[in-house]
């Protein structure tokens, strides 16, 4: 007779004993999040432009701009030459925040969207020293979105400055002048007159989609100098700057003067080709609309500064956009920051990527930088614009863009927001709620839901 | 001797080492973060049963519970009911074409479900989907099948019976085909019509695969995620925002602590859910 192996009872013993094991010990070393850490404040490299020698990997958004970023990464390799870069296209939206979070396989550096990055902080390194030599010649918006508790964490990229896009040929029929364009009480009466002259016409896009409409939101109360919470975090929608924007809103779909349609899907694109809109206003990306969807309005189309809010207010708001962060675990965090460096502030990396280039023959002109000296109105980096009638839009842009106050970091829960803020703008834009009902119900549940739960 | 003891475990162990770093160290993670407030930066805190209250009295919790259970009611019985048609119609030798048929009621199955989703974006759109356009023209107004909170979830329900209906024919054609052919010869012997066939041998004796068929579907149900991610975002205003979804917006937005407490409600109401089916499903004979 064989020896029985383990009896059932030692068996089942040593099991529990193993188990119990993994729940205390194992565990109690993976404990989700651990300590808090404080972020790592990353220094000037110490090696010369020559000697500065090794790999980064970089990771960026795909498409087209992820072809000119290859273009502008291959100059920085001619300045740096003993510097490889790995450069890989990622659906940094899925994975960078995961990515960050694990600390496997961490780049060195991403491309992120400044709405992220106050949230992961905690997993960046603290660029103050670096960005220290270009701080008074960026951008206070974008250095404001980029600073936690004073520290900077994000390499500001581009600035979205917001704009009005409207059709010149109808404006030019129904007798308005586009300077006179001045605030936003003037951008009603001048549909009013479009209105009247063509009753078919719905003369402002009011977007459609709750995201975009909240970033959209956000963009007109940053031009009045504030956003959904101030630097310590604290909500601030009830006031008198959302009000306005929402009174205005209100006045404008009573009147009948508003296309509500989500942001160039067909039916926006059709009201827009057909005449039915003719003032939207929307960020410097609108410009893609007149050059790559819009057959039958291609070259109608114009921008100009934002309409202020009170008269002599800042023009213009920012919508969206980037900046590069460097991880707390890169590998070669060093390197990153000196291609960041390049790209961002030294004219030959700026200019590779708003310049004409293979992808973009008249250059990028869907963002511009944030970097001051590289936005300057008589050294356009993009060029004037066929489907905007040869406009200049750089100078336009970046004349709007250096009147944008500065913000503060962009919540965490921003996004998360839009299930209340966006929902109920809608529900706005649709005629079911006053701006007291939107102010009043979307504070309450997001206090309730994001900021007491932080 | 000591040796020829372990070597059986030594044989099974691969096993069970990855099914505890793979099934069972996350499920204890998670049941832990569970407890905890953690945003995947900074220290976790210790919250005690705090994101459990907090989903229970949340108004959006419930809603996203709600919208699953309408589609529940949307998708489950109707689905019993076409499965069983179908499968009955598959086993029927007589059927001309029956393995076209077969292959079509399973085609959707097998396709991969965010193409069919895209597929339903374009078919539905308000503006211009074939759908509208076949309306119009017998002067029907337009419906705004994706975009309305009285349309959306009907058309987000008919996506997942187009997709899973193949599924829930091959479960019940299983059951058929099980079902001994003497049975119906000895009931068409004693005068028994087909439909009678149909209601005292057919559907009692599927009963098993039908019990089956409405867990696994009910599993699926409250988990749907792909469909409202892909076709309308959760929206319009929630109202297709599943409680699938609803569980992943709060991982997406690194709430982990939150979506880990969301994760073991719906596995305990799932689990609820799931015993009450079989028990309302069980045969007779199991009964008493």
């Amino acid at each position: 007779m064989s020896t029985p192996p383990l009896g059932r009872r030692g068996f089942l013993q040593g099991a529990l004993g193993i188990g119990a094991l993994a729940a205390t010990g194992s565990l109690a070393a993976c404990a989700p999040g651990g300590t808090a850490t404080q972020p790592s404040k990353l220094a000037a490299p110490s090696a010369s432009t020559s000697a500065a020698k090794g790999e980064i990997t970089i990771w960026n958004r795909s498409g087209d701009l992820f072809k000119v970023f290859d273009a502008a990464i291959a100059k920085f390799r001619a300045a740096y030459p003993n510097v490889k870069v790995n450069h890989q296209a990622v659906d940094i939206d899925a994975k960078l925040a995961n990515t960050l979070i694990s600390g496997t396989d961490v780049p060195d550096g991403s491309f992120w969207d400044d709405a992220k990055i106050g949230g992961q902080a905690e997993h960046l390194f603290d660029l103050t020293d670096l960005i220290a030599p270009y701080k008074d010649q960026t951008s206070p918006y974008k250095l404001s979105v980029n600073t936690v508790d004073g520290k900077i964490y994000g390499v500001p990229w581009d600035l979205d400055p917001g704009l009005l896009w409207y059709r010149e040929d109808i404006l030019d029929s129904a007798g308005v002048d586009p300077a006179s364009l001045a605030t936003y009480d003037d951008l009603i009466t001048a549909a009013r007159t479009v209105k009247e002259k063509d009753p078919e016409t719905r003369p402002i896009h009011l977007e459609k989609t709750p995201f975009l409409s909240q970033l959209w939101l956000e963009m007109l109360a940053g031009q009045q100098g504030t956003s959904l919470t101030d630097a310590q975090g604290k909500l601030r929608l009830d006031s008198e700057e959302y009000r306005r924007i929402f009174t205005w809103i209100q006045t404008a779909v009573k009147d009948d003067l508003v296309t509500h349609a989500p942001y160039l899907e067909p039916a926006d694109v059709k009201s827009l080709d057909d005449g039915r809109q003719v003032f939207v206003p929307w960020a410097i990306w609108w410009s893609f609309a007149p050059q790559q969807l819009l057959k039958a309005t291609k070259g109608k189309w114009r921008a100009a500064p934002l309409p202020a809010w009170t008269p002599g207010g800042a023009r213009s708001g920012a919508m969206g956009g980037s900046s590069f962060v460097i991880p707390a675990k890169a590998k070669n965090p060093e390197l990153a920051w000196l291609l960041y460096e390049f790209l961002c502030f030294k004219e030959p990396g700026y200019t590779a990527v708003y310049g004409p280039n293979d992808v973009y023959p008249g250059g990028l002109s869907t963002s511009i930088p944030s970097y001051i000296p590289a936005a300057d109105p008589a050294k356009p980096l993009f060029q004037p614009i066929e489907a905007l009638g040869g406009q200049d839009l750089w100078k336009v842009a970046v004349e709007a863009g250096a009147t944008i106050p500065a913000a503060t970091p962009i919540p965490w829960w921003w996004a998360q927001s839009v299930d209340y803020l966006g929902n109920n703008m809608q529900r706005l834009m649709e005629g079911k709620m006053s701006p007291d009902q939107v102010i009043s119900e979307s504070a309450e549940k997001i206090q309730r839901n994001l900021i007491d739960r932080s | 001797m000591r040796s020829t003891r372990l070597s059986p475990y030594l044989f099974i162990a691969p096993f069970f080492v990855v099914f505890a770093a793979f099934g069972i160290y996350p499920l204890i993670y998670a049941l832990q973060l569970s407890f905890m407030r953690w945003r995947g930066a900074g220290a976790a805190r210790w919250v005690g049963v705090d994101n459990y209250l907090y989903l229970l009295t949340s108004p959006d919790f419930w809603a996203s519970l709600g919208n699953s259970a309408v589609m529940w009611v949307l998708i489950v019985p109707l689905q019993v009911v076409a499965g069983l048609g179908g499968a009955v119609l598959l086993a029927n030798a007589r059927l001309r074409l029956r393995g076209f048929f077969r292959v079509a009621f399973i085609a959707p199955f097998v396709t991969p479900l965010v193409a069919m989703a895209q597929v339903w974006i374009v078919v539905f759109d308000q503006d211009y989907g074939l759908i509208n356009y076949l309306l119009n023209l017998a002067g029907l107004p337009d419906v705004a099948w994706l975009t309305s909170t009285t349309w959306s979830k009907p058309t987000l329900a008919l996506l997942f019976l187009w997709k899973t209906t193949g599924f829930a024919i091959i479960i019940l054609l299983a059951g058929l085909q099980a079902v001994p052919g003497g049975v119906y010869e000895a009931a068409a012997l004693d005068g028994a019509s087909r439909a009678r066939q149909f209601w005292s041998i057919t559907v009692p004796l599927v009963r098993r695969s039908m019990a089956f068929l409405v867990v696994i579907q009910t599993l699926a149900v409250f988990q749907m995620f792909a469909e409202p991610y892909v076709v309308t975002q959760g929206g319009p205003y929630g109202s297709t925002t599943t409680a699938g979804l609803y569980l992943y917006n709060h991982i997406t937005a690194s709430d982990l602590g939150t979506g880990a407490a969301n994760s073991f409600l719906l596995v305990l109401l799932v689990f609820g859910l799931s015993l009450v089916s079989v028990r309302l499903l069980r045969p007779k004979d199991e009964v008493s």
